[in-house]
């Protein structure tokens, strides 16, 4: 089925085989790039996730993806939708902020520098589950401003479950990046 | 070939083939006096072994790209031109780079804790931005259609360089007629490392595709390269303008 582009390419030599490897790898580089450009723009580690539970309908559904921010500049909120990360825990959680602390600086005399300066304890909770979430947080009594991955933005129904297919038959993550590969690779621009 | 005697238009003989590539009767002699045989230079070998070249006649990419592949290893065979990679070896090196700085980016970003990682992941999205820019620019302004470079020095009473670039586009099918393949060529011949300009020409034709491709897809590479002959060599040709 390929001995012609196979023959094609030894006909054409080590720069042409370069070429077109670069090709597939400059797609897959300019990915990873746009993803981490899109990090730093939204300061977060991860801008768009997949919902994989149900404890925050009817608002969010599995497989619906959502979209991050983590502003420097404000506070979080009662009534925030924020995916947060325990230390220890492997998978990060998408539930709403039931209860912030709000901290002000005891120096008297003193201004801080930013809303965030001051520290913020947060209480969250699903909206579809019954109590808190003071069982997930493995000991701490409060979340920090430091585990919060972004606040919710907005969202996409759906489109999640291509990750969530791809996560649980790995098979088809190989599949689909060897075909990629190969449409690459015999393929000229 | 025996040089074909040129009779007076009235009479023709039956016989005459039409083909194209038999040199004329007095070869083409540029002016440092020394006759250059240049047609002989250019002739198609008749017994050579070619593979067959089939693509797909409907893409007029594909056709695009095979008619540039047999004009390079036509140009590029060892008595003619050399062929200078000089594009490609800088389109190859700034996509490489770019390919290694955003693997490096990557593999730092997930390595270190997000808020530590910040600046170095801006340095390396910056970094790569600038590649790619650059890449882009290279290839619309410097590199533009040309696919091929070549050179070329002989020997006779000094080192004449020859140079020849060639640029080549499809152009757009129109309700009378179908894709066609439209070279340019661009020729130098200098000698004394290039500060003399012993000539220089300048060519551009155009042809359909159906010319070269039968309905099934497959190449005649003898036709098109007795057409890129006779442009080359019409090029070669001209004098110091």
């Amino acid at each position: 089925m390929f001995a012609d582009e196979l023959k094609t390419l030894r006909r054409l030599g080590v720069r042409h085989v370069l070429l077109q490897v670069l090709n597939f790898t400059s797609v897959l580089a300019s990915g990873l790039m746009i993803w981490k450009g899109l990090g730093l723009l939204t300061n977060t580690e991860s801008p768009i996730v997949v919902v994989l539970s149900g404890s925050m309908e009817p608002a969010f559904y599995r497989g619906d993806l959502l979209f991050l921010t983590n502003p420097t500049d404000q506070r979080y909120q009662v009534g925030d939708i924020t995916v947060y990360k325990i230390p220890g825990a492997d998978i990060p959680i998408v539930h709403r902020v039931l209860e912030t602390h709000d901290f002000v600086s005891k120096n008297k005399g003193l201004v801080a520098a930013a809303p965030v300066v001051d520290k913020q304890l947060l209480l969250t909770k699903g909206d579809n589950n019954h109590i808190d979430d003071i069982e997930l947080y493995q000991g701490l009594e409060w979340l920090e401003r430091k585990h919060i991955v972004g606040k919710v933005r907005g969202f996409l129904p759906y489109i999640g479950y291509v990750t969530i297919a791809m996560n649980d038959f790995p098979q088809l993550k190989y599949a689909l990046l060897g075909g990629l590969g190969l449409l690459a690779l015999v393929q000229r621009e | 070939m025996a040089p074909r005697t040129r009779k007076s238009a009235a009479s023709s003989s039956p016989a005459t083939d039409t083909n194209g590539d038999a040199p004329p009767s007095l070869p083409p002699q540029d002016d440092t006096g020394a006759v250059v045989d240049v047609d002989a230079l250019l002739a198609p070998a008749p017994g050579e072994e070619r593979e067959e070249v089939k693509v797909n006649n409907a893409s007029a990419t594909d056709m695009k790209h095979a008619c540039d592949d047999a004009l390079k290893r036509y140009l590029s065979r060892p008595d003619l031109f050399k062929q200078i990679h000089t594009h490609t070896d800088v389109r190859l090196a700034l996509g490489w780079l770019s390919v290694l700085v955003a693997g490096a980016t990557g593999l730092y970003g997930w390595r270190v804790p997000f808020e530590q990682s910040k600046p170095g992941v801006w340095a390396g999205v910056i970094v790569y931005i600038i590649l790619t820019v650059a890449q882009t620019l290279y290839a619309y302004f410097v590199e533009g259609d040309i696919v091929f470079v070549g050179k070329r020095k002989t020997f006779d009473k000094r080192i004449v360089t020859e140079r020849i670039t060639v640029t080549s586009r499809t152009t757009p099918s129109t309700p009378t007629s179908p894709p066609g393949y439209s070279l340019g060529l661009a020729y130098v011949r200098s000698a004394a490392g290039g500060k003399t300009l012993l000539g220089k020409g300048r060519a551009e034709e155009a042809r359909p595709y159906t010319d070269f491709f039968d309905e099934r897809g497959v190449m005649d590479q003898v036709r098109l390269e007795r057409w890129i002959a006779s442009i080359v060599s019409r090029v070669m040709d001209g004098k110091a303008q």
